[in-house]
């Protein structure tokens, strides 16, 4: 069964959220939104429904957060607190009903993307867990972790330096191309903190992007295989020869769809629980 | 990031609590009234209030969009931008400050609402402590008579129509009010709550505010003056 860090918002139930929530998290301009699309592309030739979200694009906040940011008129306290009501927002009305739903929620950045720029920004770091303990525990996060010297160039040859991309809010400094080195470092030993806490699947975001998808593909199969116990019936198929965890990744890397949930024996929703493991708590 | 009770700024922070009906907004028209006759530079913020938020807030209440979660997280957006932009400026610069509801609105409303009462106390960690937070106290009959005399109606949130408590909006208006009532009782020994009777006649109210909120200002070291 799916749970949150610790609060429960009221009226949320989790008890039927068959569907499967998977993280990309990384810094700007790591490559995220492209393996983003390759994903969810590769999801749905696999039959698999993606529901695919990422920050600042609820209908309730998303524009505002624009808005303001454009006008670079937003304190550190107010950005996180903006950030985390679009969060909410798509939490209950977006996530929450896919996940429902059965769909593969494929979320570009979560909550660490937010906890990590309102810590670099100075903010208790105490005060920004909390904030974000009603957050569901995502399924996996995969973290594409780039150093600054190769993100650099990046910037300067694909991107531009943006204003909040660089912490222009932050450093009282006309020079962009140093500011942005020295927030997106400081961004970087946040997510290094976080990835261990979380206990992130870290994948090097160095190599040309075809690469960094077969690695996302191998972890998001051993995700999808792992079955929700919850979902798991009393009276389940058991199937012919109960197979491994091991044998069902392989069945379903060679093209074949992953059984559901509800048709796995018990014994083997046992093992898959072994081998997954603890997150940490906020 | 400094915590409640951690600011050490030279202005005075007044704030008012209570239910709707209470007449604390009444009191505070007439305190800011008396503290600018005085000479005293005196600043109003007004509970959601903040440029880059309201909109949103707005309208998230007129098209029904919020849940007890983002309706409260919006209300402490809005607060930590007049928190950033306004209270805090002001106060470092020796202004008194008068709010009209302050986090303990929040606390009250949204811990109604089933939010987790430690989750959003902490939520808020980052407002100033007032000087003196009064607390109108009145009961619910008294309160619901004041409205229903001004009023005619009461807006979905505010009669906590989202909670389905009652399909009626005055049915459900009084539920939800007694919850908030409930809830400000609490707080009362929680923070210290200056407890102001409401049902005594508004001079006498006003003039119990007028004696303490004078022995905070003498003790201050420097004030702005009103220019």
């Amino acid at each position: 069964m799916k749970e949150t860090y610790g609060v429960k918002l009221p009226g949320l139930a989790l008890h039927d959220l068959v569907g499967k929530l998977i993280v990309i998290e990384g810094t700007d301009g790591v490559g995220r939104s492209t393996q983003m699309h390759l994903l969810k592309e590769w999801l749905e030739q696999q039959g698999r429904a993606v529901l695919d979200t990422g920050l600042s694009r609820s209908g309730l906040v998303g524009k505002s957060i624009r808005r303001a940011k454009e006008g670079h008129t937003l304190g550190r306290l107010t950005l996180t607190l903006f950030y985390a009501t679009d969060f909410a927002d798509r939490l209950e009305n977006e996530i929450v009903p896919a996940l429902r739903a059965g769909f593969v929620v494929l979320t570009d950045r979560y909550i660490y993307s937010l906890m990590a720029r309102a810590m670099v920004r100075g903010l208790d770091p105490a005060w920004v867990r909390n904030i974000h303990r009603f957050a569901l525990k995502p399924d996996a996060v995969f973290y594409l972790r780039i150093g600054v010297d190769d993100l650099i160039p990046r910037a300067v040859f694909m991107r531009g330096f943006d204003y909040w991309e660089s912490g222009m809010d932050l450093y009282s400094t006309e020079d962009m191309y140093e500011s942005f080195g020295k927030y997106q470092g400081a961004l970087l030993q946040q997510f290094d903190r976080l990835a261990e806490e979380f206990n992130f699947d870290v994948i090097d975001a160095r190599p040309e992007p075809k690469v960094i998808f077969e690695q996302l593909r191998e972890g998001i199969l051993r995700v999808l295989v792992r079955p929700e116990p919850a979902a798991a019936p009393a009276l389940a198929i058991v199937p012919p020869a109960a197979p491994s965890v091991a044998s069902g990744l392989a069945g379903e890397a060679s093209g074949e769809g992953a059984a559901p949930a509800s048709r796995r024996a018990p014994e083997v929703v046992a093992k898959a629980e072994e081998l997954r493991e603890p997150r940490a708590k906020i | 990031m400094k915590r409640y009770g951690e600011h050490r700024i030279p202005g005075r922070l007044f704030v008012v609590e209570g239910i709707d009906g209470s007449g604390k907004s009444t009191q505070l028209t007439l305190l800011h009234q008396w503290l600018k006759a005085e000479g005293y530079g005196v600043v109003f913020s007004e509970w959601n209030s903040s440029p880059v938020v309201k909109d949103t807030t707005k309208r998230g209440k007129k098209k029904q969009l919020l849940t007890p979660a983002t309706f409260s997280l919006i209300h402490a957006t809005d607060f930590a931008d007049r928190t950033e932009r306004n209270i805090i400026p002001l106060l470092k610069a020796g202004a008194v400050v008068l709010c009209d509801r302050y986090i303990y609105t929040a606390f009250a409303r949204d811990v109604s609402r089933g939010m987790d009462p430690g989750w959003i106390r902490e939520l808020y960690a980052f407002a100033v402590k007032p000087t003196v937070a009064f607390y109108f106290r009145v009961p619910l009959e008294v309160a619901m008579k004041r409205i229903s005399d001004a009023r005619n109606g009461f807006k979905f949130y505010e009669a906590g129509m989202d909670l389905g408590l009652s399909p009626d909006p005055d049915e459900s208006f009084r539920l939800f009010q007694g919850r908030i009532l409930e809830e400000y009782e609490k707080m009362v020994p929680e923070f210290a709550l200056t407890v102001i009777d409401a049902t005594l006649p508004i001079e006498v109210q006003q003039q119990q505010m007028r004696q303490l909120v004078l022995s905070k200002l003498i003790q201050a070291r420097q004030l702005r003056v009103a220019p």
